[in-house]
């Protein structure tokens, strides 16, 4: 890798690389995402490589691995460029039929296409089905163009143009009016304006100043941040540069989880690739800007995903936050001014310097602007990353993207915005995914995870599984985060276990709002949301395991029993061989019957009937 | 002479030391804000959240930790609310309810209004407040005793719960423990723990709850304001 001093250096290595690439046939570009990964996609990766060397190709068609397309459901992905052909759940053995069939003789392999489950018809390339049809994929479309590993893939495709344009064109107090006027905001959960935080760091006195890069993603069921580090990491490093540049910074650190092997790998060899070639060092290209970055890694504490914690866990001191009646930008890491921001907020910086903040502008709603990836989980047909501009509503992102339920059940809710944020009913489908609206609507856009839930969820024992996640990583600093979960979690596992009395639903109520005003930190502030949302919408299933000590969904063991119904049973068998503890009583050809006494309500039973004789009320 | 600020807490215009908080600045003035975690003179870590006030800005308020709060020009705050009243009694209420086993927390309980316990009693050895803490390894630097472990499971040990070479045994630690002395009618029984509420009628304004004058309820952990110091 040659060393670039200039801008016009370059400029040239982006001119050398694309013309190059001219020579190349085609592309295979294979998801190397942790989903498919996961589905064994580095296999397929080796075949496909091994079937081009034997049909000695190599020169001429290029393999690229690259980071998370989206539909983790269908993994593992390729997509062939030109054509751009989309091939879905491929197998190492399908590589020799790709490389003839489509390389060498330019048919596509009909086996290996989508099948849209609505009309049974063959999808031949990406942009035409359903869940990618309905996104506005501007972030997530980067990732398919680079090679995580390489910084000439970024270079080639335009990275760090809007650095070096903001570098040596645009004044720092114009890049941070720039992020102001795109209404950009804060991607991480609080939805803070970016540039008003920008401004308050760039004006706070001192000189040593740090940006921050939080990469410390932990709700269950989201993995946005993870995707866009694993896949596209020099992208990240840029939004910082440009934010170290408007700030007034000379060093940066990556936070990052541990947990994410792979997020640690790329991030890591990004910084080494910028550094070598030059982009991150003392006066970058000839400027007067001197930047570094670091990359340090998480303990495995979610609550380190705060901001003043996760400083702390930075100072190399135990990760708890502090009060924040001094802002961070004033007085943050190391007590010097620091700026930061969530992975998905930086790398939205780029594209706003390269192409003017009333482009970013355009999209979205009135308070809440530009595009959100969202993680979408749960009972639904298409699970997987997401990127809607953020006036979407969740119907387009549940039934357009998602498909809907999955097994063809009715969806009854869907909580958004991981612990922290609430549960929304059917019928509030019709709002976007708006910071404003969801928040008035008792959720959050959160960091973007969206967890869809249909009719056989219990939304108390919901509750109660957010409640004990949070219980476990509270810090348990301040009371009324420590005492408060650990309370409310002892009322809801009362009320699950049909110990429950009618004056709790109030306690709880007054708890939570005590808690989320009193607590310490935006972990305590937000822990009681899945608790108030579901019993600001769902109270009538609070209400059914208290009175009638009744479970709806079916879901708490205490308040249901298993039986056999008489009429559909057909006496198979199946049920008494699976079922463990020796219920189910029963001679062939005779309907069977539940032993209640000896049932462990495990619903092993239920899941091994073939004809939905076994029901729980 | 350290420059001075003027900071308005509930209608009385105080005239304090700049860097001083608000929770010291009321204190010094008289106006008792309850509190727990706070060791004098230490830094503040904002743990108990007994000490919330509202801090008015704008027309909008803000609740936060009188404690962490530093004094400024011109800031209003309001420590007596209807709605800090209410939120400092279900805090009060979650710590007594922890731990009935303290005189302290009893008084603290009386005095922030809680009149019953709504969730069952825990009879803890410890409510965390971690004043130990904040002196011991905090102030003082020596290693002997610190928090281990997070949520649930967070409690105050020596390290590796071996007795630590490095504690002088100063005692510091005990004397500002909030555990250390039992309530008024002695020890209480697991399973058969009780709101106190015997010294409710020695309240200043019994009717208005938060308020305390010239009390002796603080001295289990050497109150701002129990009689010793006054």
């Amino acid at each position: 890798m040659t060393k670039i001093n200039t801008v016009k250096d370059l400029k040239a290595l982006r001119k050398r690389l694309l013309k190059e690439r001219k020579k190349i046939r085609a592309t295979l570009v294979l998801c190397g995402g942790t989903g498919c990964q996961a589905s064994r996609c580095q296999d397929v990766t080796d075949a496909v490589k091994n079937e081009l060397a034997k049909q000695g190709l190599k020169r001429s068609v290029c393999v690229r691995t690259t980071g998370c397309h989206g539909f983790c459901e269908q993994g593992p992905l390729m997509v062939i460029e030109p054509g751009n052909i989309f091939y879905c759940h491929i197998l190492p053995d399908d590589a020799h039929e790709i490389v003839t069939k489509t390389i060498l003789d330019g048919e596509v392999v009909e086996r290996l296409l989508y099948t849209d489950p609505v009309s049974g018809k063959l999808i031949q390339t990406e942009s035409e089905i359903p869940f990618y049809r309905a996104q506005d994929r501007y972030l997530l479309a980067q990732n398919r163009q680079v090679d995580p590993c390489s910084i000439e893939d970024y270079i080639a495709i335009g990275g760090y143009s809007a650095f070096t344009k903001a570098l040596f064109e645009i004044p720092p107090e114009s890049v941070v009016r720039e992020i102001k006027d795109s209404g950009l905001r804060g991607r991480g959960g609080g939805g803070f304006p970016t540039g008003r935080k920008w401004a308050e760091c760039q004006k706070a006195p001192g000189d040593e100043k740090y940006v921050i890069c939080n990469a410390d993603e932990g709700d269950p069921g989201a993995y946005m941040d993870r995707c866009l580090l694993e896949g596209n990491p020099h992208l990240v490093l840029e939004g910082m540069m440009i934010g170290a540049w408007a700030i007034g910074a000379q060093q940066g650190y990556v936070y990052v989880r541990n947990e994410y092997p792979l997020a640690v790998k790329h991030a890591r060899m990004a910084v080494d690739q910028a550094r070598k070639i030059g982009l991150l060092s003392d006066k970058i290209l000839g400027s007067s800007f001197s930047f570094d970055i670091d990359i340090a890694r998480g303990g495995g504490s979610f609550v380190c995903g705060e901001s003043t914690a996760l400083m702390a866990s930075l100072e190399g001191k135990v990760g708890e936050p502090r009060p924040k009646d001094v802002h961070t930008v004033v007085d943050g890491l190391w007590h010097k001014p620091t700026t930061l921001n969530n992975v998905e907020t930086w790398a939205n910086v780029p594209s706003i310097i390269l192409n003017g903040s009333s482009w970013f502008a355009s999209k979205g709603s009135k308070g809440s602007k530009g595009t959100k990836i969202l993680a979408l989980t749960g009972h639904i047909k298409n699970t997987g990353l997401v990127e809607v501009a953020m006036d979407t509503t969740i119907n387009t992102v549940v039934f357009d993207i998602g498909g809907g339920g999955s097994n063809g059940n009715s969806i009854k809710a869907v909580q958004t915005g991981g612990p922290s944020g609430g549960c929304l009913p059917a019928d509030k489908f019709d709002l976007p995914v708006d910071f404003d609206v969801l928040a008035k609507a008792g959720s959050m856009v959160g960091s973007g995870g969206m967890v869809v839930m249909d009719q056989e969820t219990c939304m108390v024992d919901v509750a109660k599984y957010f409640l004990t996640f949070l219980q476990d990583e509270s810090c348990g600093k301040c009371v009324p985060c420590r005492m408060g979960i650990d309370r409310m979690l002892e009322i809801i596992t009362d009320i699950t276990e049909g110990n429950g009395t009618s004056w709790q639903i109030g306690l709880l109520e007054e708890l939570g709002s005590t808690v989320s005003q009193t607590a310490l930190c935006g972990l305590g502030k937000t822990a009681a949301n899945p608790v108030l949302s579901t019993l600001r919408y769902f109270r009538d299933e609070y209400e059914a395991h208290i009175h009638a000590k009744k479970c709806p969904a079916g879901v708490c063991q205490a308040l249901v029993t298993y039986k056999v119904d008489a009429e559909k049973c057909t006496c198979c068998g199946i049920c008494k061989r699976g079922c463990p503890h020796g219920a189910i009583v029963g001679k062939k050809k005779q309907v069977h019957a539940i032993n209640l006494d000896l049932c462990q309500k495990c619903g092993i039973c239920k899941s091994e009937c073939d004809f939905e004789a076994i029901q729980v009320k | 002479m350290t420059p001075k600020v003027t900071v308005n807490i509930d209608g009385a215009n105080i005239k304090t030391a700049r860097g001083s908080s608000v929770l010291d600045a009321a204190l010094e003035h008289g106006t008792c804000i309850p509190h727990l975690c706070r060791v004098p003179y230490i830094e503040s870590i904002g743990a108990c959240r007994l000490c919330i006030v509202e801090h008015v800005v704008n027309g909008w308020s803000k609740v936060t930790t009188s404690c962490t709060l530093l004094v400024q020009e011109g800031m209003v705050i309001l420590s007596n609310t209807e709605k800090i009243r209410k939120l400092r009694r279900n805090v009060a209420e979650l710590l007594v309810s922890q731990a009935p086993n303290s005189r302290a927390i009893q008084d603290i309980a009386v005095r922030c209004g809680v009149k019953e316990v709504r969730y069952p009693f825990r009879n803890s050895e410890c409510v965390l407040c971690g004043r130990c803490v904040q002196l011991c390894p905090g102030t003082f630097g020596v290693k002997a005793i610190g928090f281990v472990g997070r949520g649930k499971d967070r409690r105050v040990e020596s390290p590796f719960d071996i007795r630590s070479e490095l504690c002088n045994e100063c005692g510091s630690c005990t004397d500002l423990c909030p555990m250390t002395v039992v309530p008024c009618d002695g020890p209480m029984k697991t399973g058969e723990e009780y709101l106190c509420r015997n010294c409710e009628s020695k309240m200043a304004f019994a009717e208005e709850q938060g308020i305390c004058i010239s009390c002796d309820f603080g001295e289990g952990f050497q109150c701002e304001r129990s009689p010793q110091n006054f």
